[in-house]
C-alpha cells in the first residue's frame, strides 16, 4: 500500500518548491515565531518593552479569567464542530441522493448565501431573534406571547450564528465525498437485502468519512476563531478567544499578552487535531475509502 | 421439466419516450444457466435490472421463485447480483464483504464464519485473504470475491452483468470454465448477460438474443448456432458466411439459385430454412467456415465454389483462409484444422467444397 515516492530526492523538484517555501516561512512561520517572541516581553505605558521574562507567561497561567475563556472557546468549538457535523450529514445526502435533481440549485443557493458578507448575514439573525424581531413577531401573529423567543445576546445565539456561518464547509466536503460514491456499491447493498436506512450506515456513511472528518477539521479550526458571532449575536456577554486576542491587542494594547493567548489558543488548536486525527488514524488503518 | 424460478410475461420498459424493452417474455427453469445476448444497447443489462428489482417495469409482469415482483424492491427478491465493476465494498474486508448478505439476514455469528469460510474454499482462495481489504486483491480474485458475495446466502437466482469483460482473456477462460463448474455444483439458477456470443455458448443452457429491446431467438446453443432465426442472430457470431440466393419451391424442399455456388442439384430440405422462407423469395445462404473443405485436384462435393487465396490466419487449432471467388462477390471464409503444412499459400487458386445439408437459409 505504501508509495515508494522518492520524488523528494529529486533536486529540480526541490528548487521549483522552493518560492512556495519562501512564501510558507515570510508569511506563516516567521510571524508565527515572531509571535513568539512576542510573548516573551512586556508593556509599560502603552509601549512595549523588551524585557525577555515570563511575567505575561505567569499572567496568563495565573488567571481564572484566561482558562475561563479558552475553556469556553474549546467547548464552544467543539459542540459546534458536532452540531455541523450532524446538520450537514443528512442535508448532503438528501442534495446528492433524493434531491439530486435540484442539487445545483441548492448548491448555487448555499454558494450565494456562503459568500454574502459574515457581517450581514450575522446582523440579519439579530433582527430576526430580536425580542421585537422578525421570529418574535411571526410567532406574536400565532398567538404567542411578546418575545416568546428570548435566546438573543446569549451563548446559544452564539452557537446558532456559528453554526450557521460554518454549516457550509461541512455540507460542502460531505456532499463532495458522497457523490464520489459509486452508485454500484449502493445497488450492491440493496441487492444483498439491506434497507435504505441499513445501506447509509454500512456503505454511505463510512465511505462519506473522510469528507465529513475534512468539513469537521475545518469547522473546528474556524470555530476556534469565530470574534463576530459572540460579539454580535451573544451580545459581548460570554467572550470567546479570538475577542480577548482582539481586545489585548487593541483595547489594552498589550502586544505581549495578546502573543501569549494567541500560541495558547493555536497549541489547543493543534493539540485537539492531533488526537482527533490519531483517533482516526487508529480507524483507518488498514481500510482505504 | 423443471418448474420456471423466473417467469416473466409481456415486460415492457421506458425511458420517456424511448423503448428500452418490448413484450419480453421468458422463463427460466430452476436450476438453468441463461445467457442473455445481444450488442450494446439491446437491452440485456435493462432486462437484468428489471429482475434485479433495480428498475421498475413499465408494463408486463414478474414472478420470482413462486413471487409475483410488482413492489417488491431489490432488498426482499430472492435474487442476487454479481456487478460488471464488481462493486466490492472498499472499506470491508473479504470477510465482510462476503459475510455481508449472512449479517443482514441477521444470522449468528458462527454461522457466518462457517459460510464465508465455505464460500473461500469453493471459489478456491486463500483462507488469509479473509482480514484482507478487496484493492489488496487481483482482479481475479476480485472477481472470486464478488461470486463468492452472492453466492453465500444460497439465492434461487443468481443475476449476473458481464462480471468478466474487464479480464484478460487467459484469466476469462479459466473463470468462465469455473463458473460453468460452480453452476453444476450449487444448482442455482443463473441468468448471465455478455455480449459475447461465444461466451455465452460455452457456458450456457440456453440462449437469448436480444436486438433493439426484443427478444430475437431464444434456444440451445447448438440451435443457436446453427438453426439461427435471422441473418442478424447468423453474422453474431465469428465470421460467417452469408451468401444471397433466390429460393423457389419445388417437390418437397426448395430450390436455390446462388450465383456464388456451383451446384448440379441446388436443393434445401425444409428443415434448413429459417422461419418465413417456407414459401421461398430473397434469403441469405449461412454456411459456417468449418463447413467448407478444401478439394483436391478432380474431386467433387455436392456444391463448390472456386476462387484465389486471398489471405490467410493461422490460429493455432485452426488455419482460417479468405478466398476471393472468381464469380466476383464476398471473400469467402473458411476455417481448416490446422497442420505443420500449409494446404494452400496466399495467391494459389482453390476449389472448396462443401455438403448442401451444412447449409441453413435466412431471410435476409
Amino acid at each position: 500500500m505504501a508509495m515508494q515516492d522518492k520524488s523528494w530526492r529529486d533536486g529540480a523538484l526541490q528548487l521549483s518548491t522552493l518560492p512556495l517555501l519562501v512564501i510558507f516561512a515570510a508569511f506563516f512561520v516567521i510571524p508565527l515565531g515572531m509571535t513568539a517572541l512576542l510573548s516573551f516581553q512586556g508593556t509599560q505605558y502603552y509601549r512595549l518593552v523588551w524585557t525577555w521574562d515570563l511575567d505575561i507567561w505567569r499572567d496568563v497561567f495565573g488567571q481564572w479569567h484566561y482558562w475561563r475563556i479558552m475553556w469556553r472557546t474549546l467547548v464552544m468549538a467543539l459542540v459546534c464542530t458536532a452540531l455541523t457535523t450532524v446538520l450537514a450529514v443528512p442535508i448532503a445526502y438528501a442534495m446528492i441522493n433524493r434531491l439530486s435533481k435540484w442539487s445545483h440549485h441548492i448548491t448555487l443557493l448555499m454558494v450565494f448565501a456562503f459568500l454574502t458578507d459574515a457581517v450581514l448575514k450575522t446582523f440579519g439573525w439579530v433582527l430576526f431573534l430580536d425580542r421585537s424581531g422578525v421570529l418574535n413577531g411571526m410567532l406574536a401573529g400565532l398567538g404567542f406571547g411578546p418575545g416568546a423567543v428570548d435566546v438573543l445576546f446569549s451563548p446559544t445565539a452564539t452557537m446558532i450564528g456559528m453554526v450557521y456561518n460554518l454549516l457550509p464547509y461541512t455540507i460542502f466536503t460531505t456532499a463532495l465525498s458522497m457523490a464520489r460514491i459509486d452508485r454500484d456499491l449502493v445497488l450492491a447493498s440493496y441487492d444483498a437485502g439491506a434497507t435504505r436506512l441499513r445501506t447509509f450506515f454500512e456503505v454511505t456513511l463510512p465511505l462519506a468519512r473522510p469528507g465529513i472528518l475534512a468539513g469537521a477539521v475545518l469547522v473546528f479550526v474556524l470555530a476556534l476563531g469565530v470574534f463576530l458571532e459572540p460579539k454580535v449575536m451573544g451580545g459581548g456577554t460570554s467572550p470567546m478567544a479570538a475577542e480577548l486576542i482582539r481586545q489585548s491587542f487593541e483595547t489594552r494594547v498589550n502586544w505581549p499578552l495578546g502573543a501569549a493567548l494567541t500560541i495558547v489558543l493555536i497549541v489547543i488548536g493543534a493539540l485537539v487535531l492531533a488526537a482527533a486525527g490519531g483517533l482516526a488514524a487508529i480507524r483507518m488503518r488498514r481500510s482505504k475509502a | 421439466m423443471p418448474s420456471p424460478i423466473i417467469e416473466a410475461t409481456g415486460i415492457q420498459k421506458y425511458y420517456g419516450d424511448y423503448r428500452a424493452l418490448t413484450d419480453i417474455s421468458l422463463s427460466v427453469a430452476n436450476g438453468e444457466f441463461l445467457a442473455l445476448v445481444g450488442p450494446s444497447g439491446c437491452g440485456k443489462t435493462s432486462l437484468l435490472k428489471i429482475l434485479a428489482g433495480f428498475e421498475d417495469l413499465s408494463g408486463g409482469s414478474l414472478t420470482i421463485d413462486g413471487r409475483d415482483m410488482a413492489g417488491v424492491p431489490a432488498s426482499a427478491r430472492p435474487t442476487r447480483m454479481v456487478f460488471q465493476k464488481l462493486a466490492l465494498f472498499p472499506h470491508k474486508t473479504v470477510a465482510e464483504n462476503i459475510g455481508f448478505p449472512l449479517k443482514l439476514a441477521k444470522r449468528p455469528a458462527a454461522e457466518i464464519d462457517a459460510a464465508v469460510r465455505h464460500m473461500i474454499e469453493l471459489m478456491r482462495l486463500k483462507e488469509s485473504y479473509l482480514t484482507r481489504f478487496p484493492h489488496e486483491l487481483s482482479g481475479g480474485e476480485q472477481q472470486r470475491v464478488a461470486l463468492a458475495r452472492s453466492m453465500v446466502s444460497q439465492p434461487p437466482v443468481l443475476l449476473l452483468d458481464e462480471p468478466m469483460s474487464a479480464l484478460d482473456a487467459k484469466l476469462k477462460k479459466s473463470l468462465q470454465a469455473e463458473l460453468k463448474h460452480l453452476h453444476r455444483h450449487v444448482g442455482t439458477s443463473f441468468v448471465h448477460v455478455t455480449h459475447d456470443l461465444e461466451e455465452a455458448m460455452m457456458l450456457a443452457d440456453r440462449i437469448c438474443v436480444m436486438r433493439a429491446g426484443q427478444i430475437v431467438q431464444l434456444g440451445a446453443p447448438a440451435e443457436i448456432y446453427y438453426r439461427p432465426a435471422d441473418a442478424f442472430v447468423a453474422g453474431f457470431i465469428g465470421d460467417t458466411n452469408l451468401l444471397p440466393a433466390r429460393l423457389t419451391p419445388e417437390g418437397a424442399g426448395l430450390r436455390f439459385d446462388c450465383d456464388a455456388l456451383d451446384c448440379a442439384a441446388p436443393m434445401l430440405a425444409p428443415g434448413q430454412l429459417a422461419p418465413g422462407l417456407e414459401q421461398g423469395g430473397e434469403a441469405l445462404l449461412m454456411i459456417r467456415p468449418e463447413m467448407l473443405r478444401l478439394l483436391a485436384p478432380g474431386e467433387t462435393a455436392e456444391a463448390t465454389i472456386e476462387g484465389e487465396v486471398a489471405e490467410f490466419f493461422i490460429r493455432g487449432a485452426s488455419i482460417q483462409y479468405r478466398v476471393a471467388p472468381s464469380g466476383g462477390g464476398a471473400e469467402i471464409v473458411m476455417d481448416l484444422p490446422g497442420t505443420s503444412v500449409l494446404p494452400a499459400q496466399a495467391g494459389d487458386a482453390v476449389r472448396l467444397g462443401l455438403t448442401l445439408s451444412d447449409i441453413f437459409a435466412v431471410r435476409p
